[in-house]
């Protein structure tokens, strides 16, 4: 369903000159909305190499003099290393679950049948509508009780489950044919030897989708991490960051490094997997 | 509890009499792997969902009620509507609530209209649609807190990076973030930015879903540009369209990061919003109490939005 719905499609021939004209227009007008989604971004690269002296007085975009000083700098100074390991222990722990149970949920809903199996589902779903705002304050309270406040624990317990998930795996499982699982039980297999070889191999697509969105999900999440976690050493990527603020007040040259430090992995994957991005994005919206 | 597919409900049995008693039912369903394997995830699906979802919607109606102690929960002593009482007493709740919803609708009003337009041109675009989306939609996957001290080092009234070109250009600098008169449209500026690619994804996936047929159909008909759009594409992507109004305003009625990291509700309180009082009063002034009610309140309001929107908006029909 989402392959096919980004491809490229002809536009109905129309006459020539108003074709070429429309598309000029259009071209125009994706180029100035690339360059102004683009331009930051590589202003903040930039300025992560200039000295601090460089960056407020000259209006030059390239550094006169590349240096390496503020990421040397900002990595001596702040917890920078231990808050990448924090990040990348939480966010690959909470995607590599969700991915599971998503999957998992994914096929009971689509392709078993008990009793009470809608009603089950409609009560999972419901949790969609609620804001976080609204748990926030109980769901501290509730990760005090556990003992995972200020643990890295804390963070990652919360993002096991995901409705989004769940939802969007059942919609794509009920496609897998039935007969494909039939014959996999004639043929003497375990359900979780057809879970893991057959069904799960089959949602490579949403699978993949679903990754990309937990994963930057937890990476860039800020307002949870910001209420469980108080200590420096236990802290994320995007804690550190807002932390520089107030460490230091206008040198922007080590924002931009830290930034870059934050931005660099996300950045990395995208340019390699965008359109699993978008796909997944697109996925959401065909249906409405 | 799981009763096999379809196809296998009718499995071979051994000779049994017509009317199965319910102990071999109970039986026969304990045989089968599927009941195994489902219970083994939905077990523990349950309990999680106990402890991190229903748990603690049903502890905040009693955090709204209760003068919350710290120190000893179960005696907090039940309030009322006291909670509520306060927190219309703080004018800070007034002024947030504003606040929220002058920057929803303004959220609304930057970001649909553009996201429409670049959409209808990445449709029409034989080339390059991907390599477009790619880049539009690079400001979504970045870190809004990276976003956010991106835009106050370009925005700084001094040295920054606008001003200079503004300057440049002959022009007077513009105080950005600095005013309590432009902080709050200069927020939303900032929030349509890093949040367009995505609408745009999502209406040009709806966009050429459209059948070809009624393209060409109008083609025939020679209608214009306008009327293809107006009278063609925007009723049929009336799903798409209710879909993104409903995220749009779930997203700009919670709004928190942004503005936390960009001015912290500043200057002044002008952009002051509602969760960025439900946190300070929940973990800076430590009223559960009040935080959670004020959450609640929003949670009313949201259910009531996105109900009007999709009575508003939404099709009775689909193709």
């Amino acid at each position: 369903m989402a392959t096919t719905v980004l491809k490229q499609r002809p536009v109905a021939s129309r006459r020539r000159i108003s074709i070429s004209f429309s598309q000029i227009f259009a071209h125009l007008v994706l180029l100035v909305m690339a360059f102004l989604s683009l331009t930051p971004f590589v202003w903040m690269i930039l300025a992560s190499f200039k000295n601090f002296k460089e960056l407020v007085s000259s209006t030059n975009f390239l550094p006169e003099v590349w240096t390496l000083n503020n990421y040397s700098e900002i990595i001596s100074r702040v917890n920078f290393p231990v808050a990448f390991i924090n990040s990348t222990i939480s966010a690959a722990s909470v995607t590599a679950v969700t991915l599971f149970t998503s999957a998992a949920l994914g096929y009971i809903f689509a392709k078993y049948r008990f009793w009470g199996k809608e009603q089950l589902f409609a009560v999972l779903l419901s949790t969609i509508m609620v804001p976080f705002a609204v748990v926030l304050v109980p769901l501290y309270i509730t990760i005090t009780g556990l003992g995972l406040a200020n643990s890295l624990g804390g963070i990652i317990i919360t993002g096991l489950w995901s409705t989004f998930g769940i939802f969007m795996l059942r919609q794509f499982m009920e496609t897998i044919p039935f007969e494909l699982i039939d014959a996999a039980r004639i043929d003497g297999a375990s359900e979780w030897r057809i879970f893991l070889q057959i069904i799960i191999p089959l949602s490579g697509a949403p699978l993949a989708a679903l990754a990309v969105f937990a994963f930057l999900g937890n990476w860039d999440s800020y307002l949870w991490p910001l209420v469980v976690l108080s200590s420096p050493e236990k802290q994320t990527l995007p804690l550190v960051l807002a932390g520089l603020r107030n460490l230091w007040w206008t040198r922007y040259e080590m924002w931009s490094a830290g930034s870059m430090l934050t931005v660099i992995p996300v950045m990395l994957v995208y340019a390699f997997a965008s359109k699993y991005f978008i796909r997944g994005i697109a996925m959401t919206g065909i249906k409405g | 509890m799981a009763q096999g597919t379809s196809t296998l409900a009718a499995k071979p049995q051994r000779v049994q009499p017509r009317t199965r008693s319910w102990t071999t039912r109970l039986r026969n369903t304990l045989r089968r792997p599927q009941f195994w394997f489902g219970v083994t995830i939905i077990v523990p699906t349950l309990i999680w969902y106990w402890l991190f979802a229903y748990q603690p919607i049903i502890l905040a109606f009693r955090l709204a009620v209760v003068k919350y102690q710290l120190l000893d929960p179960p005696s907090s002593p039940f309030v009322g509507l006291d909670n509520f009482r306060q927190l219309f007493a703080n004018p800070l709740f007034l002024i947030s609530v504003r606040n929220t919803l002058t920057w929803s609708i303004f959220s609304f009003i930057g970001m649909l209209p553009i996201a429409l337009g670049v959409s209808i041109c990445l449709v029409n675009v034989k080339r390059g649609r991907n390599w477009y989306q790619g880049i539009l939609f690079l400001p979504v996957v970045i870190s809004l807190v990276a976003i956010a001290l991106l835009f106050r080092m370009l925005m700084d009234p001094e040295i920054g990076q606008f001003n200079r070109i503004l300057n440049a250009v002959g022009l007077p600098s513009f105080p950005w973030l600095s005013s309590s008169d432009t902080a709050l449209a200069t927020v939303v500026g900032i929030g349509v930015w890093k949040g367009l690619g995505f609408y745009i994804v999502i209406l040009t996936a709806g966009m050429l879903n459209i059948p070809m047929e009624l393209h060409d159909a109008a083609t025939v008909d020679g209608v214009n540009g306008w009327q293809r759009f107006r009278f063609m594409t925007l009723p049929l992507i009336a799903h798409t369209l209710a879909l993104v109004m409903v995220i749009l305003a779930l997203g700009a009625l919670q709004e928190f990061t942004g503005v936390f990291v960009l001015t912290n509700g500043g200057p002044g309180n002008a952009t002051y919003m509602l969760n960025l009082l439900i946190y300070q009063e929940a973990f800076q002034n430590i009223h559960f109490g009040i935080a959670t009610a004020a959450a609640l309140l929003q949670f009313v309001f949201i259910i009531f939005i996105s109900l009007l929107q999709l009575r508003l908006i939404r099709p009775k029909w689909s193709y």
